[in-house]
């Protein structure tokens, strides 16, 4: 008797001790030491309006400005914004307002401008800030209190610089030369104009610039002008494009006049179209960046300014590269040169 | 319950004893043990709980930072010009320009991927059906039919990062790897050129977790969005999909299993780069391991001491339990009627007291029958005696001879008288059922036998008989009178011719007095010193009484105690004085004690 209640305390014991292992058998639960927070599932996220950025160029229908739409459309496709590209049909201020205030009444998000006229343009782009659009500038910049940030494509002093070195290789850094540039109230083109001056004056003391014209971005006001620079100077050894109408119409100037190798033909444009100067000769070296890159890389910034998120320097923005930024400025990257060489390889 | 509780009640004291101390100490250190260990084991888990996440937190930004310099690798790409160019080119070429191509691509792949970055297995380009790679250790596996990645995909600029089991590539000797993918994007033209492959080693990642998996014998593994592990410390598992995944809380935290064979503490990171999951399992056995030699040292000096509890317990319930069982088995063989049973006890304690007093007790009872049995066996002697007495032959001779005589002579009426007279005697000597009469019963049957006596010798004998109480209220024992004054006679007649014998019953101080007096010779002193000795002595040693006075004597005594008895005083020449004392009995005594049996 004693004995079997022994045994049975002993059993309770047993049980009551080892009760440090049972454990609850549901089967695959889980039962949580510590959290953090809930991981939120990705379904939560709010289906987000869709934005819509318009890009105003100079003007519309040159390659130029063809090139940068490409680049625009396509990144509102991956992107998944909605681009809205417009913009005069010359480069004039007066329509260029008319276009932005059309964009306004269209209560677009963004409003990304190349400025025909840093001056003209402050009103209605502080109108349109107004209006809660933001406001940014690249490719030719306004007043920096009228827009959110500035998008150049290149450093200004690297590239004007850059246009004289490539003009002094195809001269012997000797002689007589003209800049066709484009409208003289853009200020991209005036600071790029500046800075080809003061590489003249700092390196090429054999060089003299005899005359700078403007050709408004018009193709054949271009070629017009190009053909009285051959004329008026004789001894005229080089030509700089300082827009990218420039080039073009300096190349077939040349070629028309039979100058070609007298006569060196250098500066900003896209490939596309110098790609036969280039090969035969009446153009030696154009200089460019991609206008493509620069209206994806427009359109990827004013996605972000819509996100609330600025261009911070050295961000790697995908599908472009790394950017910088200096103060409000944007800078896209280092200028190309296409060359009789290389220029196949480009497609704008 | 009541049941149970009434078999428990029921049960010996020695199992009641041992019960109630387990519960006393057994319940309460098992309880304090368990609630220690087990609280002390959650504090660490806790305690774990709550520092793996940190350091996981930390182990997927540092692999997130690796994993951010791995996807600047294909940036290298487009430092070289010549690359890009080739990769611009269309593929419609003759053999050795295409060839030259791939010798431009892969040498630039080897000098900037494969000499450059230590972790970089191989790096490939897929670009409008040409295949440029290079690799560190031999490779099978990735060709350009390989993939379902064709060259053309459409990865909007974003990279992924595939395992090794999505694609057939591998490397000799199976390093544990992940493949970057990434589209290749003329950042100029806007065109695909391609897609970029860059194997990583994810030796990386043992360093990650080297100082993680060290402890308590971890496994730590990262795990895909999909739960298809990328890299485990036990390289075997790479590649697998943890089935459990799914189900896993969906907490930056940690949690425990609690279905498992051996539980698991399960820490899981869930802010690593493109959704993945670091997670840091330990089996909650290691973790405890160090408690483990508490917990089991306690579990030893926790049986110990319950061992010795125990063993304490049943000693004592032994000595508590022992001496009583001993006791009542003592008293079962008293109760049996053996009375020669050994009850010392060393101990001065509650049962030892007991024990005493029960020894004490069966002393005194077994004194108490040696005493009443001698009562008893004094009684019938007496009775004996006095019915040897009452029938002495030669009473009945000269009793008879007497009648006889009186019958030559003719007394009619003195015959009738005695035979009367010794019928009744004979009557209340055979009614001897009860010890006790009545003091007129004694009475008159001494009067009876001095009548007989006094027909027997005419004149020689002269006696009074004086009661001044009421002697049928009260009792007597029976014959205590007839042998006193047959002694009385025996004497008296051999020496005197006038023999006078008187009878006084009185009461005095609550007893009563029956004094018989006689003028007989008187008792010389020797008789006398011989009878008083006889008087003190012990009234059992006199069992075999030569004399009836004694016998009365030791009767009363026995009877009534030793207050009680015979006194004789003598005075040569004068007499004999004999006073019988016997307590006041009165008569309903015998009644209630009649009822009483």
């Amino acid at each position: 008797m004693a004995r079997r209640t022994v045994t049975l305390v002993g059993l309770f014991i047993l049980v009551f001790v080892s009760g440090c292992n049972t454990t609850t058998s549901n089967k695959g639960e889980f039962e949580v030491v510590y959290s953090k927070g809930n991981v939120k599932g990705e379904t939560e996220k709010i289906e987000e309006r869709q934005y819509t950025i318009a890009i105003v160029p100079k003007l519309v229908n040159i390659p130029y400005f063809n090139a940068v739409e490409e680049g625009a459309l396509e990144a509102g496709e991956e992107l998944g914004v909605k681009v809205i590209y417009k913009g005069p049909t010359v480069a004039d201020s007066t329509q260029q307002i008319k276009v932005i205030e059309e964009l306004i009444d269209q209560k677009v998000d963004v409003i990304a401008v190349s400025a025909n006229d840093p001056d003209k343009l402050v009103p209605v782009l502080k109108r349109a800030q107004r209006k809660d659009i933001k406001v940014i500038t690249w490719d030719s910049d306004t007043h920096s209190d009228s827009r959110e940030f500035f998008i150049n494509m290149v450093n200004p002093e690297t590239l004007g610089r850059h246009l004289m070195d490539t003009l002094a290789w195809n001269v012997d850094e000797t002689g007589e030369f003209a800049i066709i540039t484009g409208s003289k109230s853009a200020a991209n083109l005036n600071v790029w104009l500046n800075w080809i001056k003061v590489q003249q004056r700092e390196y090429y003391p054999n060089m003299k610039l005899v005359e700078v014209v403007a050709s408004d971005d018009d193709p054949h006001k271009a070629y017009m002008l190009a053909k009285d620079l051959l004329a008026k100077y004789p001894n005229l050894k080089g030509i700089i494009g300082n827009s990218s109408v420039g080039p073009p119409a300096a190349a077939q100037a040349v070629k028309e006049e039979g100058k070609m190798g007298e006569v060196a033909v250098v500066g900003l444009s896209s490939p596309n179209p110098m790609n036969e100067y280039l090969k035969v000769g009446a153009a030696q070296v154009v200089t460019l960046w991609s206008p493509k890159k620069l209206g994806y890389l427009t359109v990827a910034l004013a996605t972000n300014l819509v996100d609330g998120v600025h261009p911070s320097n050295q961000q790697d923005v995908p599908q472009v590269g790394r950017i910088h930024v200096i103060e409000d400025t944007v800078i896209m990257g280092e200028p190309m040169d296409f060359t009789k060489e290389n220029v196949d390889q480009y497609d704008f | 319950m009541t049941f149970k509780w009434r078999s428990f009640k029921n049960y010996r004291l020695m199992t009641k004893l041992i019960f109630t101390y387990m519960l006393l100490t057994v319940l309460p250190m098992s309880l304090i043990g368990y609630v220690a260990y087990s609280q002390y084991t959650k504090s660490i888990e806790e305690q774990v709980g709550e520092y793996i996440p940190k350091v996981l937190d930390q182990a997927n930004e540092s692999i997130d930072y690796y994993l951010a310099d791995v996807k600047q690798l294909p940036d290298l790409l487009y430092n070289s010009n010549q690359v890009i160019e080739v990769l611009r080119k269309d593929s419609y070429q003759n053999k050795s320009s295409l060839l030259q191509d791939r010798f431009i691509v892969n040498s630039y792949l080897t000098r900037t991927y494969i000499n450059g970055e230590a972790d970089v297995l191989g790096a490939f380009i897929l670009s409008k059906n040409r295949l440029f790679e290079s690799s560190k250790i031999p490779y099978s596996g990735f060709g350009e039919d390989m993939l379902p990645f064709g060259q053309d995909l459409e990865l909007k600029g974003k990279q992924s990062f595939l395992l090794p089991s999505q694609v057939p590539l591998s490397f000799k000797g199976n390093p544990p790897y992940i493949l970057l993918m990434r589209q290749i994007t003329d950042t100029e033209n806007r065109m695909n050129l391609g897609t970029m492959f860059i194997a990583v080693d994810l030796s990386f990642m043992s360093n990650v977790v080297e100082n993680l998996e060290t402890v308590n014998n971890a496994d730590l593994s990262l795990l895909s969005e999909e739960g298809q592990m990328i890299y485990h410390t036990d390289s075997e598992k790479i590649g697998s999909m943890d089935e459990q995944f799914q189900k896993y809380p969906e907490i930056n935290g940690s949690f425990r299993t609690t279905g498992e064979e051996e539980n698991r503490l399960i820490s899981i990171s869930r802010a690593g780069p493109d959704g993945w999951v670091l997670l840091h399992s330990v089996k909650l056995k290691n973790l405890t391991e160090r408690t483990d030699l508490v917990r089991n040292a306690t579990i030893i000096v926790f049986l110990v001491i319950i061992l010795l509890g125990t063993l304490i317990s049943v000693i004592l319930a032994w000595t508590v339990s022992r001496p009583i069982h001993r006791l009542t088995h003592q008293m079962k063989e008293v109760e049996k009627g053996n009375f020669e049973v050994d009850v010392t006890s060393n101990s001065s304690d509650e049962v030892g007291m007991l024990a005493k007093s029960f020894h004490s007790m069966v002393a005194k009872i077994k004194d108490l029958i040696r005493l009443n049995y001698q009562i008893k066996l004094q009684q019938k002697e007496a009775e004996l005696y006095a019915l040897q007495s009452q029938i002495n032959p030669h009473f009945m001779y000269n009793t008879l001879e007497t009648i006889g005589m009186a019958v030559e002579d003719g007394e009619n009426d003195t015959v009738v008288d005695m035979v009367s007279i010794l019928g009744r005697m004979l009557r209340f000597s055979i009614s001897n059922k009860e010890k006790m009469v009545s003091i007129d019963q004694e009475v008159q049957h001494m009067k009876d036998y001095l009548t007989i006596q006094k027909i027997r010798f005419e004149d020689r004998i002269e006696f009074t008989i004086s009661d001044p109480m009421d002697t049928k209220r009260f009792l007597t024992p029976k014959f205590i009178l007839q042998p006193i004054v047959e002694n009385c006679m025996k004497h008296g007649l051999d020496h005197s011719h006038h023999f006078k014998v008187k009878i006084l019953i009185e009461i005095q101080d609550q007893e009563v007095h029956f004094t018989v007096k006689d003028n007989g010779p008187g008792i010389n002193e020797d008789v006398m010193s011989e009878l008083n000795k006889y008087l003190q002595m012990d009234p059992m040693g006199r069992r075999d009484s030569k004399f009836g006075l004694i016998n009365v004597h030791g009767r009363i005594t026995m009877m009534f105690g030793e207050q009680y008895g015979l006194r004789i005083e003598s005075k040569g020449g004068i007499g004999t004085e004999v006073t019988i004392r016997i307590p006041l009995l009165p008569i309903d005594l015998l009644h209630e004690g009649e009822r009483a049996n």
